[in-house]
């Protein structure tokens, strides 16, 4: 009996579940790959995940045992992980009480043994003769080998693969069938979503992927490579009717039945159908799910269409494998309604078993393990066989896998270690005693890049206080600027924005407005028809005949000065836009929907609600400063299809900048003030709010509605101009520490021009590492990390917990800030794990693909994830979210927000708690007796001490430790000339 | 100008013709050999070095540029040697400077030097970073060796240091299955047409007892007179025109190039957008006089440029990926400028040359930025740029559209029809020779010969 209909849709919604979530790539948003292993336990979903995608569940175990080479991984950690790993089993004796299972591993983990092959082992003995004579060695070696004679070497039996291109692989290792289908698979997958690429659209695409084609390829015209001359007769009499999902589900189950595949193994025959082509399988399902984050053209994309469409194929190519292997279908009727079952079995019954290690490659480990653990040749001939045999099961339990995963928590326990030091040391020391009313209040989006802005930020300007919170700034919106020609969402992916805020020209700098205007389309229909014509026959032929020699100036422009090229465009540009004053329609003018169904603007109740909760957050209710900056964040970079991966995450792959200008608009709205007032949170009538946006790869800050600033704040904001302008070299500096290709002596000055160039740089495939050192999240107040230096490392989010008594605050908190944290640490932990499957490999052979994605070179599978030249620094280490709050303040938050719970109980994010009264620290260990927060017992209590943060990175370009630095604690403002070193 | 002064110039000349060779040959020397002995130079060393080489090659050929023009740019032939001599016939080295080696050198070393800056910041740190730098200047010596070649055998030599470094290049990911598949494809093809200069070199020798040139035409580029008979003229004329196929990527040998994009993009640039694509245009142009004097031979190279330049147009249409689209567009304007030199024309190809080769380098350079672009001509021209790229194809009666678009997708039929007509054949062709062998085998004594299967000839690519 198959499956019906509902059940098929059940099973391909559970697949999709497992594929990428990658969307297409104009707005990258950094989430868990594996997203569809949320619900099991870390280091179990990355051995299940590894072992569907054929990834590699860890880093290489060479990598590991280099790390503990040079300290980073210690003795220690890999003691701890293993007395927790073991549990109850530490003392259990092995070799008859000889040797303890807990020291083995130990061994193991910390010497290594060799694993050799038994020719291996045979070429050495003879070749070298290492082992004749009769020393102790020898007689070792001997008792190793009489006791491993003493067993056969295993046979392991193992599964046979149930996909058949897995079975032919292994009889055939020249017939892959799936080098046979992709090339095809890709070429139609991609000629349906393409986004514009192509001139020449896919004609039916309305009618979904199996219909169009089966439009295209029913008919006979051409030739066929002879493994698809099946394919018209096949997909002819496939048409789109009413109930597109139906005609897929037939093919499906036709298909499945054809190739032989069990009904009971329909439920894991299907995702692992679905992952070998996993990007562009992946891309289909987003566009089935989220067709408002198409690009351009929201095509009716369907998984179940893919899935049948692929099985055509894959039929295909196994019965013409089954052809080349000279398979012939036993002369059975019942083989005639599925005549590849009975291939699919002698495959299965022809799978080659795998053989254990021979008896001398198990007597070479054995005589290691008997070396390392001080077992003598009398020992081992004194075990028994069940002593022996449960020895050698313990050496081979502890494979590859099981250290690399010891290694890996140790490695993820040596960085908490140091972070949780680093904090517990902080708290014990004074922190900054409060100075008066402060200059100016900064508040910041929550990225790991603003950090060290702002650390550089108060150590230049202390009187300046700073704040982080999701970097929309509590306004989710579409936006349309002057220079968008429609409204994007800028808000967290999981919001939908109910209000549409525009940006027009303001009434004075209309003329100037359309004069641009026009300026920029005849340069961009310039542009546009260069690059589309040069790819036609007759307007290319006369364009690249006749015009194509004008090409050698951005050319050469680009290429030999790329810096003062992106200076001339940027800034020709940049003044074009300055003489365009513009403001935000952001007062609701009627009720009348948009089409979008959004409101036009918000009303002052909404906006005192937003501005009310934004500084609820951040904990901001009194001692308002003259000056409230709100600087959301952004990055330009040229040749890099990633880009929109290192914007804003919280703006869902945008720029945070028009939110930060909305923002401070509706803070200083007098409506809204008055509301507020009446409410209780007062803003003094002499606070002002300013908008700005940050450049994260250019290190820039622009600012927004300068010239409508009070001339009373004036001299306030040029100060803090200046202010921000040092803190951007000085943070450049600190980034380009990390750029193997800019030296380490580099100036504040000179950092920036270098960062600059990168950003305008055709060649640059490393215009900013992003969050590519990502590894703690500390919610709480800033006093606590103020002067502490977190190499840009952690997400800093603004909470106040003695403003929270029935910690709503807390709970909205960690609803938007956990899963946004941990979706960008997580994304590049995979990516490093495994660049090649979980990454998207290195960017030199990258090729666009339908405005989509990217693919290596001319037909590979999308390419998902972080590339290789954006990770390479990446330390892979869970997140670990250092909550500024008392324990059960936590663990009550947590019963309110079941994904976040998952995330935390799961281990997919490491939690540890602070104590906003005394500062101690408790870390929240699962446990099977139940989970539960053990206090934490600093190792080093000493915090290294520098005077500035330049002072503590000069010199280094690797992961530096925390820090305390003295300047950011001071009170009084240092000179200024010591500032601008 | 006195006879002092002209064999002054031709030693001048001489000189800086060999410095463009010996630059980019030195350069390879010097990154190549520290390499071999398994110590790399660091990358800031080897980026200036092949700079510098560049550099040297380029400012040589402008030296040579402006002592060529002050005598009118008469042809002047620079002697390196002899290999050997037999009698009167004799395999020489011989390199010659005029109107158009020369301006070509600047041209194609000014964008190896391009190439060259651009490459130093966006492989860095990769794996592969002195291997790329080795075989781009391989290239770049093979290139000028081609370009300033006076011989036919200093051609085909050339030539073939430019097959060798694109194969390289393209399987550059030599992990990966995708890219050696592609080098594959793209040597066989190669190898294929370089038959064609090859059994040339022979027919001219065997003509006029010599590779050089000056025995095969005489003159002033472009207005040379071919010194051999008609049917000789249109013998050579047809074997250059079958070499220039596969370089150049024309109908029925096309079918590699969008394979090739797998290489690092700035490869990509100056093979497939610039220098060698048009390899095969430049040794007809070299050898427009044989062309002249074989008429036939120009028809049949129009009609292929037409055909190539209408199928790599129609295919390039639907193509959904960046670096294969910018593929076909070579292409298209490859078909065009073969087919303008078969139509007699010589200045307008070169120019459309070069004028091409800059400006397809920059797209395929620029090719990683087409979001960031697509946004800004969005933004600029205040809506997406699709309504822009207009394509009469789309004005197609359904059922013929529906038919072309297929064939488009499938590129022509081109990979199927080579493996059905090629592949295929010459695959039976082999195992009816081994089963013939067995056969004898066991007919002589021989035991156990077990046959072997080789009929794994379904792959598409």
């Amino acid at each position: 009996m198959h499956p019906d209909d509902d059940q098929l849709a059940q099973m391909i919604a559970s697949a999709a579940r497992l594929l990428p979530p990658q969307g297409p790539i104009d707005a990258f948003v950094a989430q868990n790959t594996l997203q569809g292993f949320e619900d099991l336990p870390f280091d179990e979903a990355l051995v299940r995940a590894a072992r569907l995608h054929g990834a590699q569940p860890f880093l290489p175990e060479s990598f590991y045992r280099g790390e503990l080479e040079r300290g980073r991984i210690q003795a220690s950690d890999l003691d701890a992980v293993l007395t927790a790993d073991l549990g109850d089993r530490p003392g259990l004796a092995l070799a008859g009480g000889r040797i303890r299972l807990r020291d083995l591993q130990r061994t193991l983990l910390i010497h290594g043994v060799r694993h050799e092959s038994d020719a291996a082992v045979r070429w050495t003995l003879t070749e070298n003769a290492v082992l004749d004579g009769d020393d102790a060695g020898s007689d070792l070696w001997h008792a190793c080998v009489e006791a491993s004679s003493r067993s056969r070497p295993s046979v392991v039996h193992v599964r046979p693969p149930l996909r058949h291109r897995d079975l032919i692989l292994a009889l055939d290792p020249t017939l892959d069938t799936d080098a046979l289908v992709h090339p095809l698979l890709i070429r139609m997958t991609a000629a349906y979503l393409d986004q514009g690429v192509a001139s020449w659209p896919m004609p039916d695409r309305q009618q979904g992927l199996l219909a169009a084609v089966a439009g295209l390829y029913s008919g006979r015209i051409g030739p066929l490579p002879p493994w698809c001359a099946g394919l018209p007769d096949r997909l002819h009499g496939i048409h789109s009717h009413g109930e597109p999902d139906r005609e897929a589900y037939e093919v499906i189950r036709a298909e499945l039945a054809a190739l032989g595949v069990p009904a009971t193994s329909w439920p894991e025959f299907i995702p692992l159908t679905l992952v070998a082509l996993r990007g562009w399988a992946g891309m289909i399902r987003q566009f089935a799910e989220r067709p408002d984050r198409a690009p351009v053209e929201a095509v009716p994309a369907r998984l179940a269409d893919f899935l049948a469409l692929r099985l055509v194929l894959d039929r295909l190519a196994v019965e013409y494998a089954a052809r080349c292997l000279n398979f012939r279908g036993p002369p059975t009727s019942d083989a005639a309604a599925a005549p590849l079952a009975a291939f699919c079995t002698e495959l299965r019954d022809r799978h080659p078993p795998r053989r254990g290690a021979g008896s001398l490659a198990r007597a070479f480990l054995l005589l290691q393990v008997a070396r390392l653990t001080g077992l003598s040749a009398a020992d081992i001939r004194a075990l028994d066989d069940n002593e022996l045999l449960e020895l050698e099961l313990s050496i081979a339990a502890f494979d590859s896998i099981a250290r690399r995963r010891i290694f890996h928590l140790a490695y993820e326990r040596r960085h908490g270690i140091g972070v949780l030091d680093g904090l517990a040391a902080q708290a014990s020391l004074p922190a900054r005693s409060p100075g008066g009313r402060p200059r100016v209040q900064a508040v910041f989006c929550i990225d790991d890049r603003c950090e060290s802005f702002r650390r550089h930020l108060e150590e230049f300007a202390p009187d300046i206080d700073t704040f982080g919170t999701a970097g929309f700034f509590a306004v989710p919106m579409y936006y349309r600027g002057i220079d968008d020609w429609h409204a994007i969402p800028l808000c967290p992916l999981v919001v939908r924005p109910q209000h549409t805020v525009t940006e027009a020209p303001a009434s004075e700098s209309l003329a100037s407005h359309r004069l641009r205007q026009a300026v920029r389309r005849s340069l961009g229909w310039f542009r546009g028809s260069m690059a589309t014509g040069s790819r036609t026959l007759f307007r290319g032929g006369l364009l690249t005949s006749i015009g194509g020699a004008v090409a050698a100036v951005p050319l050469v422009a680009r290429v030999a000065f790329p810096r003062i090229t992106s200076l001339v465009t940027g800034g020709a540009a940049e003044y074009a836009r300055s003489r365009v004053r513009t403001s935000l329609d952001l007062r609701r003018q009627g009720d009348a929907l948009l089409p979008n169904g959004t409101q036009r603007g918000f009303d002052a109740a909404e906006m005192a609600a937003i501005v009310r909760r934004l500084l609820e957050d951040i904990g901001l209710m009194t001692s308002f400063a003259r000056l409230v900056a709100v600087i959301g964040h952004g990055s330009t970079s040229l040749n890099n299809p990633h880009e929109s991966a290192y914007d804003c995450g919280a703006c869902g792959g945008g720029r945070g900048g028009p939110n930060a200008r909305a923002f401070a608009l509706m803070a200083n709205d007098p409506d809204v003030r008055a509301r507020l007032a009446a409410e209780g949170l007062v803003i003094p009538a002499d606070t002002v709010f300013l908008g700005g946006m940050q450049d994260t790869c250019t290190s820039r800050v622009t600012w927004y509605d300068v010239d409508r600033l009070p001339g009373s704040h004036r001299g306030d904001f040029d100060t803090f101009r200046v202010d921000c302008e040092t803190a951007g070299g000085l943070d450049a500096q600190e980034r380009c520490r990390r750029f193997y290709s800019v030296p380490l002596d580099v100036s504040p000055a000179e950092a920036l021009r270098r960062v600059q160039e990168r950003a305008g740089d055709l060649a640059q495939v490393r215009p900013e590492y992003g969050h590519a050192s990502t590894a703690v999240c500390i919610v709480g107040r800033r006093e606590r990390t103020r002067g502490l230096f977190l190499d840009r490392r952690a997400f800093l989010v603004s909470y106040d917990p003695t403003t929270d008594g029935d910690l709503a605050i807390l709970e909205r908190t960690l609803a938007a800030v956990g899963p946004v944290s941990s979706g960008i640490s997580l994304c590049y932990l995979f990516s490093r794990l495994d660049p090649l499957v979980y990454g998207a490999g290195t960017k030199l052979p990258h090729n666009i693909t339908g405005l989509i994605g990217v693919m290596d070179g001319h037909a590979s599978d999308l390419r998902t994830g972080l590339p290789l030249q954006g990770v390479e620094i990446h330390e892979p280490v869970r997140l670990l979210m250092v909550i500024d709050a008392t324990t059960e303040a936590i663990r009550a938050v947590l019963e309110r927000l079941p994904t976040v719970r998952t995330l935390v109980t799961n281990r997919w994010v490491r939690l540890a708690a602070w104590d906003p009264a005394t500062g101690s620290l408790a870390t929240y260990e699962p446990a099977p007796a139940g989970d539960r927060f053990v206090p934490y017992a600093p190792e080093q209590a000493v915090l290294p001490v520098a005077a500035s943060s330049a002072d503590w990175f000069r010199g280094h370009r690797g992961h530096l430790p925390l820090a305390r630095i003295e300047r950011g604690l001071q009170i009084e403002r240092p000179v200024a000339s010591e500032g601008h070193r | 100008m006195t006879e002092a002064t002209i064999a002054v110039l031709h030693d001048v000349v001489a000189t800086l013709v060999t410095w463009q060779l010996a630059a980019p040959a030195a350069t390879l020397a010097a990154i190549g050999l520290p390499a071999l002995l398994g110590r790399p130079l660091a990358e800031r060393t080897t980026t200036r070095l092949v700079g510098a080489g560049f550099t040297a090659g380029f400012l040589a050929a402008l030296l040579t540029l402006a002592a060529l023009a002050a005598r009118g740019f008469s042809a002047e032939v620079v002697h390196l040697g002899t290999l050997f001599s037999v009698g009167h016939h004799a395999a020489t080295i011989e390199l010659v400077a005029d109107g158009l080696s020369v301006p070509y050198v600047c041209f194609s070393t000014g964008l190896c030097w391009l190439v060259n800056a651009f490459a130093g910041k966006y492989l860095h740190r990769e794996p592969g970073f002195t291997r790329f730098f080795i075989l781009l200047t391989l290239f770049g010596t093979g290139m000028n060796l081609m370009v300033l070649a006076g011989s036919i055998d200093v051609l085909f030599a050339g030539w073939e240091f430019l097959g060798i470094s694109s194969t390289l290049l393209i399987g550059f990911f030599h992990e990966r299955r995708n890219a050696v598949g592609a080098a594959l494809r793209a040597f066989i093809t190669y190898r294929l047409c370089d038959m064609g200069l090859l059994i040339a070199g022979v027919v001219v020798h065997h003509a006029v007892g010599s590779g050089d040139f000056e025995r095969l035409f005489r003159g002033t580029w472009p207005d040379a007179v071919c010194l051999v008979d008609p049917t000789t003229a249109l013998i050579v004329a047809l074997l250059l025109v079958f070499a220039a196929l596969g370089k150049s990527a024309q109908v029925p040998f096309s079918g590699w190039l969008p394979q090739a994009m797998e290489g690092p993009t700035p490869s990509s640039a100056i093979f497939y957008g610039a220098l060698s694509i048009h390899a095969g245009a430049y040794v007809l142009l070299r050898c427009e006089a044989v062309l002249d004097a074989a008429p036939v031979a120009g028809w049949l190279l129009v009609a292929i440029g037409i055909g190539t330049a209408l199928h790599a147009a129609v295919v390039g249409s639907v193509q959904t990926d960046l670096k294969s689209m910018l593929a076909y567009a070579s292409m298209t304007q490859a078909g065009i400028i073969l087919a303008e030199i078969g139509l007699g024309l010589r200045i307008v190809p070169l120019v459309h040359v070069v004028s091409h080769a800059i400006l397809r380098s920059l797209q395929i350079l620029r090719s990683p930025s087409a979001l960031h672009d697509r946004h800004e001509l969005a933004a600029a021209l205040g809506g997406p740029p699709g309504a822009a790229t207009f394509s009469i194809l789309r004005l197609l009666p359904d059922r013929f559209g529906r038919c072309l678009y297929r064939i488009a997708l499938e590129r022509g039929f081109e990979d199927a029809a080579v493996q059905r007509f090629v592949i295929r054949p010459v695959l039976a062709l082999l195992e009816g020779a081994q089963a013939a062998e067995t056969r004898l085998v066991e007919l002589a004594g021989g035991a156990d010969a077990e046959p072997r299967r080789t009929d794994r000839d379904g792959g598409a690519t």
